[in-house]
């Protein structure tokens, strides 16, 4: 079942010439996890907010279950709506405890109800023995179990988190992903989540949603947007890929690097783009090579050499932590990846 | 980075959301309130007949103007160079007892500057003088000492009760500064104390200017010290006209230029309060290391106690004697604590209870106008927000001028009541409260009551709920700074009360003036210790007293 439908969501700020939110529109089902994902100022967190209903859309639908909550005729305020909201520094109420902050969304309820749902919240975020301390004791991974189980207390309809985890360092934000993941998939909530973080969006989001500049650029299962990027914009956002010009042949493609054997529906000799990741790229030590070492970057694991084609054109490429080759040094680069890469037209 | 962003799209958001109604009708209002007065003065001195014009501007306005800025410059100069060296050594040497020092060093803030003036000149007056009389009994002779009287007098008495405003500012920013600023400036090759005068006191400026400023408007305000000290300024000139000769006209004319002169002031300080801070308490911050006085400890703690003793401890002690004196003879006791609707209680009781209505209605007028200015921050509301503070431009003895001439035409039933008084504390202060309240308004996350609001509370429950218990503390700081200034409130209150509604400080300045020192002493100190109460409450929010 639909839990969420937004359709042609429109939002322009005062003073700017550029809207926020152009035209956004997609779906959510029930229990489902989407992930907004996008650079600074893509529209993510204005969108979020519009279906929170602390923002109202220039035009466009938001429908929550079924229901219109916001269009051009109608604006239900956010406290009649039933969505949780994660803010992104968590928004706990310094003047109540852990409990009383779980317990603020819980309204007509018996106390008994009220005790019950808070201790249930407590125990499924683990914070029981800390219920009765105040947000300023509280670590930065507690304060956002709490802003958690604040939010799903009600039983909300829709979860809406905006970067939850910015403020945490990085190690917790690992350790925070997963045991949020785990509460959010036992409670079966349907949930959105924003985020800069391509890596945080891919762990998070059964589907992922890739905006920019106020438009949904692709949406997708995480496997789809990472590998089946519909946009060159996908594809570098989420992957940090270089992208090396081609020519389609009866072959495949010609590449200043050789060529590459996939076949595309496209004409002959149409200009394409290919968009190659470091580790589709590998490289022979060769004194005729095709390019020349430019900077050598220590992975740990591997290194990432970054080569400069005798076009100019640059690209990089992951080895094995053990070779290690000065710059300056002439190499013979060519494509190792045993996977279709993605091709854009330039068209 | 990313917390930038999205401070930068919550305020979008509070510029493309529709101001409330409600709140922008409350906040016209309270501006409508505060206009009123300033423009009846405006309207008054433009409507004098050009006669009054020429009459003042052939004689005394030239005068009075001079002796102002003289004194204006004098006292801010005189603050300025004590708050900021009293501020350097509690904050930034070894200087041993710093903790006990800042305490001193704020209290005076407690002590009037005429009572501060009251017990210099009893000690000091050339003629029958405590001091003087002392000398000429030991010498059998007249000493020559230095008179108080005058425009030295007046300076330094209102430097030594002023200069708090500024020491509080310069060391609080003091202790805000970073100790890698001073770091990086001797590893560019500086002395400490070319660093001192090249780096530190340079980040201080805009936050010292503010302070100095607010003090140029208390001088310009000032009329008890100067009234006392015979050093004649466009506030006392306007008390004479108005309280002796009744000329209506030239009390409006000089008013009209005092506060046109203020609103210049009052202008520049706005200006600054936007950028009064090159510095911010940071995570990372550190205290820088304290300078090693070594030697200089002892002429440091002289000249620390110098300041203590001259604008605290010598008043506070003047005063106990005064009132065991007055302990002592039955017939002065009789005179202060007589019983009735006089007596003491009553001084009591007025003066806390028209302060403390005062405290409650800034308090609440501001509200709004914070809110407003807040959470729809654009040119209008930062214009009303502005405009609401304008009471720091208005000298008590024009508002008491103002209010005297509108309540006769509009009000006439409000004549010769003490809610005049209340008003007159109210326009004077509600600066203090609007402050307070957009200070505590902006240290609440807008992110607090969206949560409030997703968690199903209407935009009024949360303030209710939300809002108003975390900002209450900054409320009550804005309360009992207006209390505390309109306990200490004299010339508005002296021209505006009903006769019989006597206060603390209308009965300290009666009696004080007439000569009955012993008199007046239990009742000045009165005045002192229950100015000291919410001045404690306050000084304990500031940073250096934590």
């Amino acid at each position: 079942m639909t839990a969420l439908e937004v359709r042609n969501l429109v939002k322009h700020f005062h003073g700017t010439q550029q809207s926020a939110v152009n035209n956004i529109s997609f779906e959510l089902s029930n229990g489902e996890i989407l992930a907004l994902v996008g650079p600074s100022g893509c529209g993510k967190t204005t969108t979020l907010r519009m279906i929170a209903g602390l923002e109202r859309p220039d035009s466009g639908i938001v429908c929550l279950n079924d229901r219109v909550v916001a269009s051009e005729s109608v604006f239900v305020p956010p406290e009649k709506r039933g969505v949780g909201m994660v803010f992104q520094d968590h928004a706990l109420f310094p003047h109540l405890t852990v409990s009383e902050n779980i317990a603020f969304g819980l309204r007509g309820q018996s106390p008994a109800q009220i005790r019950q749902t808070v201790g249930e919240m407590l125990h499924l975020v683990g914070l029981l023995p800390l219920s009765k301390r105040y947000p300023h004791a509280l670590s930065g991974g507690e304060r956002q179990r709490v802003a958690l189980a604040r939010a799903l207390a009600p039983r909300p309809v829709l979860v809406l988190m905006d970067e939850p985890f910015s403020s945490l360092d990085a190690d917790l934000r690992m350790e925070m992903r997963e045991h949020v993941r785990r509460i959010l998939k036992s409670m079966q909530a349907t949930v959105i989540f924003v985020t800069h973080d391509q890596e945080e969006a891919l762990y998070m989001g059964d589907r992922l949603a890739v905006l920019q500049n106020g438009h949904i650029e692709q949406i997708g299962t995480p496997e789809e947007i990472f590998h089946e990027s519909n946009t060159r914009f996908v594809s570098e956002f989420m992957g940090d890929s270089d992208f090396l010009m081609g020519k389609v042949t009866s072959g495949g493609i010609l590449t200043e690097i050789g060529l590459l054997k996939q076949v595309v529906d496209l004409p002959v000799s149409t200009p394409v783009e290919i968009a190659l990741r470091a580790d589709d790229i590998d490289f022979l030590v060769d004194g005729s090579g095709n390019s020349v070492i430019v900077e050598r970057f220590f992975r740990g694991a591997f290194n990432i050499y970054r080569l400069r084609l005798d076009s100019g054109q640059t690209l990089h490429a992951s080895t094995s932590h053990t070779q290690i080759l000065p710059v300056g040094m002439r190499v013979r680069a060519f494509i190792s990846a045993e996977h279709p890469l993605t091709i854009f037209s330039e068209a | 980075m990313e917390t930038t962003h999205t401070h930068r799209l919550n305020l979008l958001w509070l510029k493309s959301n529709p101001i409330s109604p409600r709140l922008a009708i409350a906040a016209g209002l309270v501006a409508l309130f505060v206009a009123v007065p300033l423009i009846y003065i405006f309207i008054r001195a433009l409507g004098a007949e050009p006669e009054a014009w020429q009459r003042l501007f052939q004689t005394r306005i030239w005068k009075l103007l001079g002796n102002t800025l003289v004194l204006v410059i004098a006292v801010t100069s005189g603050t300025l160079l004590t708050g900021v060296s009293m501020a350097w050594f509690t904050e930034r040497t070894d200087m041993p007892g710093r903790k006990f020092f800042r305490w001193m060093l704020a209290l005076p803030l407690a002590v009037p500057a005429y009572i501060g003036g009251i017990v210099h000149l009893a000690l000091l007056r050339p003629r029958g003088g405590y001091i003087p009389q002392v000398l000429e009994s030991i010498f059998g002779q007249p000493v020559p000492t230095p008179s108080p009287i005058g425009f030295w007098g007046a300076a330094f008495i209102l430097t030594l009760f002023t200069y708090p405003y500024v020491y509080l500012l310069s060391a609080a920013a003091f202790r805000s500064l970073h100790a890698s600023l001073e770091e990086a400036a001797r590893t560019f090759g500086r002395s400490p104390f070319q660093t001192l005068f090249q780096v530190t006191l340079p980040a201080l400026r805009p936050g010292l200017a503010a302070g100095a400023l607010l003090v140029a408007l208390d001088i310009l305000a000032e009329y008890g010290t100067v009234a006392l000290l015979r050093y004649e300024t466009f506030s006392s000139a306007i008390f004479v006209q108005l309280s002796g000769r009744y000329d209506r006209s030239a009390a409006s004319i000089l008013s009209g230029i005092l506060v046109a002169l203020a609103i210049l002031i009052l202008w520049s300080e706005l200006r600054l309060q936007g950028q009064a801070r090159y510095t911010q308490m940071e995570s990372n911050w550190r205290p820088a290391p304290p300078v090693m006085l070594g030697k200089w400890h002892i002429p440091a703690l002289l000249l620390v106690t110098c300041v203590v003793s001259a604008s605290l401890l010598l008043p506070v002690i003047v005063l106990t004697v005064w009132s065991l004196q007055a302990f002592l003879d039955p017939k002065t006791l009789t005179t202060v604590f007589h019983i009735g609707s006089q007596g003491f209680g009553s001084y009591v009781w007025n003066s806390l209870w028209s302060s403390g209505l005062a405290a409650l209605m800034a308090v609440i007028f501001s509200l709004p106008v914070a809110l407003l200015s807040v959470r729809y921050p654009n040119w209008f509301t930062r214009f009303i927000s502005r405009f609401c503070q304008v009471g720091y431009a208005i000298p008590g003895v024009v508002i008491a001028l103002s209010l005297v001439l509108l309540v006769n035409r509009l009000l006439p039933f409000l004549y010769a009541t003490p809610f005049v008084v209340v008003i007159a504390y109210v326009l004077r202060h509600m600066p203090q409260a609007v402050r307070a309240s957009e200070s505590a308004l902006n240290q609440l996350s807008p992110s607090l009551e969206e949560a409030a609001r997703t968690l199903g509370r209407t935009s009024f429950q949360t303030f209710a709920q939300v809002t108003l218990p975390l900002i209450l503390p900054g409320l009550m700081a804005g309360g009992s700074l207006v209390f505390l200034t309109s306990l200490k409130e004299l010339p508005a209150t002296l021209l505006l009360r009903p006769a019989g509604f006597d206060t603390l400080a209308v009965r300290v300045w009666m009696w004080a003036t007439e000569g009955f020192y012993s008199q007046a002493a239990p009742v000045a100190l009165l005045l002192v210790l229950a100015s000291a109460f919410p001045l404690y409450f306050l000084l304990r929010r500031e940073q250096i007293f934590k």
